[in-house]
Parts: structure tokens; C-alpha cells; sequence
């Protein structure tokens, strides 16, 4: 089977400081996983802040050109693309922020940001064609262009805008999704709402989605490979659900001692006054 | 836990009231709140943003400010005998109870400290006037509170940024509890730290609360931290207090549906079972729904939840519920 994405010891160096007081930060180091072409999948990036996840997740957008290592997608080089291919990798690499109030500029409405993305990257050549490509994805996520017509971001809920977003991202009809934290800002009653939508995705449409987070659980949830980043490194990689149930290097462990499950309610400790 | 209420708060309506062009706009954001919280005990706030969360603790802390107005209602400390209620107080009267008897941790740690300044300094600032004292005295009395937060004194000297974000927060937590308050507020705390840490800042804020014996307010979204920490919960939707009760007991038995909702939908690891999500959004609060206002989006909402607003009932003792399935027995 051909990769859809591959990752060959990848890594990036940020350097900081002039000629004398030269910095270097490695915010990635050596990371390796591939998604298989034909096989659909949740793919959970897990690590706390700092750790080197978003700055995985935007080589991979083709966003940074990695330090060193190879980064294909679809058997091509990401970081060697040329300005003509540009366009038809954006179109099938599509990213999903973390707060949809902040991906959308309040002033513009919903519907242009679908429009443009129809025309650039969708194929649309008309209005009619646009609109057309534009209520297609919104109906794989359960809204339609009557419903979003003409309304500007801050007349929706965070859940609804999180939903348009990926709305948006569907239009030029990927074959990867990049997910930063895409359910931290949304609310409670409304999250599973959209980790539930990731799996239909991958089981309707087969997308595979590269699913960043730092929540244990939702990636116990939905994902069905992981991997556990610290500081620029991976430390366990696997099934999710065996990673999550039986984590073997120490760090993986920590954090899954840390996940507050309302199961374990420890029993308050006596008062000491 | 059963000492006398710390805290009352009766039938309290607080709203925004906004004025564009000559169309003025009603956002009732705290409708007719009644509960009250113990000495000695955490009492978790849980709801999702636009709840009316903030603006309730905003009323109890006095900080009633306009486009905000109060409508009704009480909320009462009882370290204050003479000004019960804190937005009727003279500034140099709540200027004398914050700090010293109210205190806040706030979620965004870089706001509280100054970057500019080292925290030792901002210790000063803060807690000098309220300790009073020699500045020799007064050092000794921070060093010790730092050491019963297992913090290291060296921090002191530190600039905010030289921090991290979970030190941060550990330092707002040591600056609300030195004056030993008898109430702090917490306001999503632990929402913008890692899990890790977060578990760390957790233990913290419980052990300094039994340690001293205060009172806690504590505000998050997020039900796992009020399974882990709290003791007392209150669920609010749409501005309205919709179930109170034990955590152990809420989450044992929830009994309005959104709560049980709220709980049953949390991923857990280890359990492979499909969680089902909710239909429909929080309704906009500027335009509430009549009668219940979770009556669209309740899967056992009858032609009663449409019109009348149910009431706050007991439903077993010390746990209330404001629902009308359960009260005629059909949840």
C-alpha cells in the first residue's frame, strides 16, 4: 500500500539571537509515522504545551519546511513542491483551528470564506457552482447554506461556527484533515457533537484526520492510532486504545494518571480545622 | 460539612442592559438564584460559556457595573454583619473585606501579575496593606506561605515571564490564600493548563482549602475537575441554577436532564461505549425560550416544560432539582 502521508525522521530547528548569542530550539525531533493511502483514520497527536505538536501539524500544511528528515504526501516531497502543485496540495491537506471565533474575521460573513475556498481550491468556475460545492459540505456536517446564508460569526454558536469550519475545510474536498485542538474551545454539551461528526468523516467520506490534542479521553474516544509527544519527541506510539489503556514509557503514564475521571472520586481528605 | 451558610444567596436577578441607537436590549443573565455555600467547603459552578457563570460570581463579588445591573435579590457574606451585601458597600468598606475575606483566583495568571515587576513585589502590592507589619515580618509571613504550598522561595525574585504557566498559577493561588481568607473565588483556574499540571494545581488549591478551612467558589466547565474536586455542585443553564446537590450524590444520580447529559457524555478511558451528543445549541439569553428554558433541546420536554418555569424542588434531601419530570416522578 502507498502512504497518503509520510513522515521520515522529521524534525525542525528554530533559531533565535544574532551572530554572538546564537539559540537554537529543536521543537521537533526525528518524528516518523505514516498514513496508509485506501486505509482511513483518526490519528491522535498527543502532548502538552511546548511538547512540539503544532509545530508538527504545520510542516505537515507545508507551512514550515522541516529541518531535517522527509515529509511526502502522496509520494511527493512537501517541502520541494512547486508553485503550481501548491494549490492542489493546499486543496487536499486542509487544517481546522482551535477557537472558531478566531478563525473567522468577525466582520465577514460565513458564507464568503466558503465561496472563496469553492473557487480557489474547490474547482467552483461560478457563483452557482460555489454555492452548489458549498451546501454539499455543509450538509456532511449537518447545516445548510439556507441556515448560514448571509450570517456573520457572532450570530452562531461556538459548536455551530467549530461545525462550518470544518464546513469550510470540506469544500475543496480533502484527503487529509489537520485538527488542532479542535473541541477545547467548543462546549461541553456540543463536543461530542463534533468528535462524534471526525469518526462519520472518516467512516463516510474516508477521510483520514490528524486529531491534535492534549484531552486523553476524546483521543481514547475516537482515535484509533496515537502517538505521545515531549518535548519534540515521541515517546509511545500505537492503538490508541492499548497506548491509552496500558501506557508503557513513564511520561505516557503520567499523563494518564493525570486524566480526572469522574470515576475515581477520591474520598475528600479529613479537614483539619 | 455542616456549619453555617458563608454564603447566601436568594432569589438573585442580575441583567445586562444594553442601549444602540435607540434600542435598548435586556439580557437577563442571572435569573433567580438561590443557594448558599458552607464554611469549610468547595462549592463547584458548572455551565458552558454564556451560562451566566462570570456574571454570578461578578454579583456576588459585588462588581455590579453597568451595561450589568442588579434586579433583585441577595447575596449575603456573613463576615460582613453590618453591609450585608457587598455592591451596597462603601468602596473603603470592600477595599477593607477583599483580600483580607474574599479573594479571587482568576484563569489568566499573566493578567494578575505584573510583568514588569518581580513577584516578590507584586506580593507587596498586593498583601501589604492587608498584613500590615514590619517588611521583615511581613517577608517571613510569604516565605512561610510559600512553603506550605511547596513552592520555593526563589520565585520571589523571578519576573513573571521567567515562569511557567503552571508556576504562574501557583503563584496567584499562594497571592489569594496569604491574607487566610475566609472566601476565594476561583474562576476557571486550572482551563488553560495542562492535564498534568492541572492535577498538580488542583491538589494545591484542595489542600490549602482544608488547610485553612475556607470557603471556595469554584467555577469550570469542565465536570471531571468538579468530580475530582468539589464538594458541592451547582449546575447552571441558560442563567438558571438548574440542579444543586452533592457532587458525589449529582453525579451518582443526576437528575435534570441536562446535567445527566453533561455527565453521561464525558469520554472516559477504558469504556468503549458511543456517546451520544445533544441536539440544538444554548439558547441566545437576550431571547429566552418560555417555560423550561432546556425544554427545545430535552428529550422529555412535555407541553408543561413549554410553558411554565419550573421550580427549584427537593428531590431527595440537600439535593435540588428545577425540573418538572421530576417532579411528577417521569425521570
Amino acid at each position: 500500500m502507498n502512504p497518503l502521508l509520510e513522515l521520515e525522521a522529521v524534525s525542525k530547528t528554530f533559531t533565535r539571537g544574532g551572530l554572538l548569542s546564537r539559540r537554537t530550539v529543536e521543537a521537533v525531533k526525528s518524528v516518523s509515522f505514516r498514513l496508509e493511502d485506501g486505509k482511513p483514520e483518526i490519528f491522535a497527536v498527543i502532548g502538552e504545551s511546548g511538547s512540539g505538536k503544532s509545530t508538527l501539524a504545520r510542516m505537515i500544511l507545508g507551512m514550515h519546511r522541516p529541518s531535517g528528515g522527509r515529509l511526502r504526501f502522496e509520494g511527493k516531497d512537501v517541502a520541494a513542491l512547486t508553485a503550481a502543485e501548491r494549490p492542489t496540495f493546499m486543496a487536499k491537506v486542509q487544517p481546522i483551528f482551535q477557537n472558531p471565533f478566531e478563525a473567522f474575521n468577525p466582520l465577514k460573513k460565513l458564507d464568503f470564506y466558503l465561496f472563496m475556498t469553492a473557487r480557489r481550491f474547490g474547482g467552483a468556475a461560478s457563483q452557482d457552482g460555489a454555492e452548489q460545492a458549498s451546501d454539499v459540505a455543509l450538509r456532511q456536517v449537518g447545516l445548510t447554506l439556507d441556515e448560514i446564508r448571509g450570517r456573520f460569526p457572532h450570530e452562531l454558536s461556538g459548536g455551530q461556527l467549530q461545525r462550518v469550519a470544518i464546513a469550510r475545510a470540506l469544500v475543496s474536498k480533502p484527503r487529509l484533515i489537520l485538527a488542532d485542538e479542535p473541541v477545547s474551545m467548543v462546549d461541553a454539551s456540543l463536543r461530542m457533537s463534533i468528535v462524534n461528526l471526525f469518526g462519520e468523516l472518516r467512516d463516510r467520506l474516508g477521510l483520514s484526520i490528524i486529531y491534535i490534542t492534549h484531552d486523553l479521553a476524546t483521543a481514547y474516544y475516537i482515535a484509533d492510532r496515537l502517538i505521545i509527544m515531549r518535548k519534540g519527541e515521541v515517546v509511545e506510539e500505537g492503538p490508541a486504545r492499548e497506548v491509552l489503556t496500558h501506557p508503557k514509557h513513564p511520561y505516557s503514564q503520567q499523563l494518564r494518571a493525570a486524566v480526572l475521571t469522574p470515576d475515581a472520586l477520591s474520598p475528600p481528605p479529613q479537614p483539619t480545622i | 460539612m455542616n456549619g453555617a451558610p458563608i454564603l447566601t444567596v436568594e432569589n438573585l436577578k442580575a441583567r445586562f442592559r444594553t442601549k444602540h441607537f435607540g434600542v435598548s436590549r435586556e439580557v437577563p443573565a442571572v435569573d433567580d438564584i438561590t443557594f448558599s455555600i458552607r464554611r469549610n467547603e468547595i462549592f463547584g459552578l458548572a455551565g458552558e460559556s454564556s451560562s451566566g457563570k462570570t456574571t454570578l460570581i461578578k454579583t456576588i463579588a459585588g462588581l455590579v457595573r453597568p451595561p450589568l445591573e442588579l434586579v433583585g435579590g441577595r447575596a449575603e457574606f456573613s463576615f460582613l454583619p453590618d453591609a450585608p451585601t457587598l455592591h451596597q458597600a462603601s468602596p473603603a468598606a470592600v477595599a477593607k473585606v477583599r483580600w483580607r475575606h474574599l479573594s479571587y483566583i482568576m484563569q489568566a495568571s499573566m493578567n494578575v501579575l505584573n510583568p514588569l515587576r518581580r513577584i516578590s513585589a507584586t506580593f507587596r502590592d498586593f498583601a501589604l496593606p492587608h498584613l500590615g507589619g514590619t517588611a521583615g515580618d511581613f517577608e517571613r509571613k510569604v516565605t512561610e506561605h510559600l512553603a506550605l504550598l511547596r513552592l520555593d522561595p526563589s520565585i520571589l525574585d523571578a519576573y513573571p515571564h521567567e515562569l511557567s504557566g503552571g508556576m504562574r498559577q501557583r503563584v496567584t493561588i499562594a497571592l489569594a490564600t496569604i491574607c487566610r481568607p475566609d472566601f476565594i473565588i476561583a474562576d476557571e483556574p486550572t482551563t488553560a493548563l495542562d492535564v498534568i499540571v492541572q492535577k498538580d494545581v488542583l491538589g494545591m488549591i484542595r489542600s490549602i482549602q482544608r488547610e485553612m478551612g475556607s470557603s471556595v467558589l469554584f467555577v469550570t466547565h469542565d465536570m471531571a475537575v468538579h468530580a475530582a474536586l468539589t464538594d458541592r455542585l451547582g449546575v447552571m443553564y441558560a442563567g438558571c441554577l438548574v440542579e444543586e446537590g452533592a457532587t458525589s450524590a449529582v453525579f451518582a444520580r443526576p437528575r435534570h436532564p441536562y446535567t445527566r447529559h453533561l455527565i453521561h457524555s464525558l469520554p472516559r478511558i477504558g469504556d468503549d461505549r458511543q456517546r451520544a451528543s445533544l441536539a440544538g445549541s444554548p439558547p441566545n439569553l437576550a431571547d429566552p425560550p418560555p417555560g423550561c428554558r432546556f425544554h427545545p433541546r430535552c428529550p422529555l420536554a412535555v407541553q408543561r416544560c413549554r410553558q411554565a418555569r419550573p421550580a427549584m424542588l427537593e428531590a431527595e434531601p440537600g439535593h435540588r432539582v428545577a425540573c418538572h419530570a421530576v417532579e411528577e416522578g417521569r425521570s
